[in-house]
């Protein structure tokens, strides 16, 4: 089993090119489908397999810069893109983690940090997936009722908290074309912004919070908010990759062969999105952050390699369903049009 | 009727997917866990700073070597290849999917 052992020199060890190509396909899948870096999947992966901690956050973030370039390219083709949101979400993200980051050195010097942080970040996993899920749940009651009663009496749909947040007329105004609604753009900046600190606190990418907040406070329909947030990614993930390069921690040779893997996985669950609607997507996220959150009790518990095995599982096991999706679509597709 | 019944069918779809792939993924693991774990090699015990050259020869060597002289260089060498990758290969596979007879134009949004 040599033959599919390279090395690598940065990091100083061999491994097997296998598992770099499936973990790159894995987060490539996830990625994709729910606009979200992966990194939660990518790093506990590479460290159970013996890659050492600093380099798999480096390299996670090289070949995510990449991978994003790859699903950024599909869904703006998809018009899932909304360029001029992603800017100003990305002015308000970069501020935001600056803060966070000093938020955690005052927290630190407090002695706080380890401890806070962890628990933030459960509760606020178990938050957004409890949100998502309520969600996903309230619009299902809300289709059967309209079902039953007439449309005619079931009158307009309630107004989103979005939509509230939409209406307030701050200029500059901005009209977000591929999102389809006018709001200021101090919304998306500020929203960006507490979602950087949030992420920054929490040590995270973020795509966790961005995707949820960009349909929940913003107001995007669900691929747009998939599409623009993985443009957003593909900019910070660049960044964090020079950021960690410059202090030796990025291992180029595994990140190509990640990348590789990656584009395949990106390219299919990026075009299953075509497959499923809006909501059975956030259905899939909220069990994904459920998973996630699970994972960083078990981290707190002391079962590190117990929730790593944990996560790339769960990887495995949500890219099969999107793999799932993507083909019985195509296929139902195909035949349709023979028909035709 | 009819209607609602299309969504309820597609949530059942979804559910039977992933209870399916749960069982496929929690036998091959149990199958091949300890394969697996192996297959990564041993852990690294020490993070390496400058990168041993010696046996490495072409592309490899001369990333390690930009690696051991400027870090910055490394830094840019990084981004612009994950860059230049990362478009070459989403063009790529776009083309190759492209290729399967799906419709890839704009999507309606539907919620």
């Amino acid at each position: 089993m040599d033959f599919w052992h390279v090395y690598l020199p940065i990091a100083g060890m061999h491994f097997n090119v296998l598992l770099l190509l499936l973990i790159g396909f894995t987060v490539g899948v996830c990625g994709g489908f729910f606009g979200i870096g992966g990194a939660w999947i990518v790093t506990p992966a590479l460290n159970i397999f013996g890659f050492p901690m600093p380099y798999a956050i480096g390299t996670d973030l090289a070949h995510m810069g990449g991978k994003s370039i790859v699903s950024t390219i599909r869904h703006g083709k998809f018009g899932n893109v909304d360029v001029r949101l992603g800017v100003a979400m990305i002015i308000g993200t970069t501020s935001g983690m600056e803060l966070g980051a000093r938020l955690v050195m005052r927290l630190e010097r407090m002695g706080l940090a380890e401890s806070v942080i962890r628990k933030l970040y459960i509760a606020f996993l178990g938050l957004i997936g409890t949100y998502v899920l309520y969600d996903y749940l309230s619009y299902r009651r809300r289709q059967r009722r309209t079902a039953a009663v007439d449309a005619a009496t079931a009158g307009p749909p309630s107004e989103t908290f979005a939509q509230r947040l939409q209406r307030i007329k701050i200029p500059p105004m901005i009209h977000f074309k591929a999102s389809g609604f006018t709001c200021s753009a101090w919304l998306p900046i500020l929203v960006g912004l507490v979602t950087g600190i949030v992420a920054s606190v929490l040590g995270v990418g973020g795509g966790f919070i961005r995707m949820p907040s960009l349909i929940y406070l913003i107001g995007c329909p669900t691929l747009v908010a998939v599409g623009t947030d993985l443009f957003e990614v593909m900019i910070t993930g660049a960044y964090g990759a020079f950021t960690y390069a410059v202090k030796g921690r990025v291992e180029l040779i595994a990140a190509v062969w990640m990348l590789l893997g990656a584009a395949v996985g990106a390219q299919m669950g990026t075009v299953a999105v075509k497959y499923i609607r809006g909501y059975s997507i956030r259905l899939l996220f909220s069990i994904t952050i459920y998973i996630a959150c699970a994972s960083v009790i078990m981290k707190q518990l002391d079962m590190t390699k117990a929730s790593s095995i944990l996560i790339l599982t769960a990887g495995i096991a949500i890219s099969s369903v999107i793999i799932g999706i993507l083909v019985r679509g195509a296929l139902q597709e195909r035949a349709a049009r023979k028909e035709m | 009727m009819s209607h609602t019944g299309g969504r309820l069918s597609e949530f059942d779809r979804l559910i039977t997917a992933v209870r399916r792939a749960a069982w496929a993924i929690s036998l091959s693991l149990l199958a091949t866990a300890g394969d697996a774990l192996a297959a990564g090699g041993k852990p690294a015990t020490k993070l390496v700073n400058v990168a041993d050259t010696r046996n490495l020869s072409g592309l490899v060597k001369w990333i390690a070597d930009v690696y051991n002289a400027n870090l910055w260089l490394y830094a840019v060498v990084v981004v612009v290849s994950m860059a230049l990758l990362g478009l070459v290969l989403g063009t790529l596979f776009d083309r190759a999917m492209g290729m399967l007879g799906i419709h890839l134009g704009r999507l309606e949004h539907h919620e």
